[in-house]
């Protein structure tokens, strides 16, 4: 089946065919190797336990854009917080994507984490291989994996969307789909 | 969806155009009018840059600050239109 989707941009209006059987599979591949991506890289953490991300907080970030905010969190309580919060972020963000919980809520943080990843590394390395790299395409996955809500594609949040609890809250549309 | 208001223009032209010029329209920039940028041994880019990577970084940056802007200012100000869910 095709669905005419019907919008304006610019201005403009806009109206376009969607396959709709591919655009389910392609939501679905998408989610389940991006969240497999972060799954893995927060559990691997977790079983080379401890974790400190101080090089990176402290040392790479501290000349960087982001790092007036970042070197806050290179040491004390905030560091501690980031070497728990970095891995179990990543952990439940590779979960709720392959499972399709609280989709764009993972998504939102995965993004989140892809901008700190992005422009510290891309800075640190002094863009050498351009200003188009792996983590700003990570990043715009994640952004688009929260636009189209995909975890109402064989995911948990098909699921949660009709509980009476979300019917009476509609604001936590937000955080599933 | 619906009209987008002023402030969600901005947030959504303003940080999607910021990011675009970040990227295409200063990458276009350094190849028309830049220093010839040959690759190295290691895949490395060595040239001097016509605009300074900061400058591109920083575009970049607030490019995303103002999608993450219109995304929060949507969460709290109104439902969200997709009642199929």
């Amino acid at each position: 089946m095709v669905t005419n989707i019907q919008t304006q941009l610019l201005g403009r209006d806009v109206s376009f065919p969607v396959e709709e059987s591919r655009f389910g599979y392609w939501l679905v591949v998408l989610r389940l190797i991006v969240g497999w991506w972060f799954l893995h890289a927060g559990l691997d953490k977790f079983l080379a336990w401890p974790f400190d991300a101080s090089w990176f907080v402290g040392g790479a970030a501290a000349q960087t854009s982001l790092g007036p905010v970042v070197t806050l969190f290179s040491d004390g309580i905030l560091l501690s917080f980031t070497n728990i919060m970095v891995p179990l972020g990543q952990t439940l963000i590779g979960l709720g994507l392959i499972v399709g919980a609280l989709t764009r809520l993972a998504a939102f943080f995965g993004a989140f984490l892809m901008t700190f990843f992005y422009f510290i590394n891309g800075e640190t390395g002094g863009w050498a291989h351009g200003v188009i790299t792996g983590d700003l395409l990570g990043l715009l996955i994640f952004a688009m994996i929260a636009t189209l809500g995909a975890g109402r594609v064989l995911g948990v949040d098909a699921y949660l969307a009709k509980t009476s609890f979300v019917r009476d809250h509609p604001r936590l549309r937000y955080f599933i789909g | 969806m619906s009209q987008p208001t002023t402030m969600e223009r901005v947030g959504l032209y303003g940080g999607g155009a910021l990011i675009l010029i970040g990227t295409v329209g200063m990458g276009l920039l350094e190849i028309i009018a830049g220093a010839p940028h040959p690759v190295s041994g290691e895949g490395q880019v060595v040239h001097e840059t016509l605009i300074s990577l900061s400058v591109r970084s920083y575009t970049i940056l607030l490019g995303l600050l103002l999608l993450a802007a219109y995304g929060v200012t949507n969460l709290v100000t109104k439902p969200p239109e997709d009642t199929s869910i």
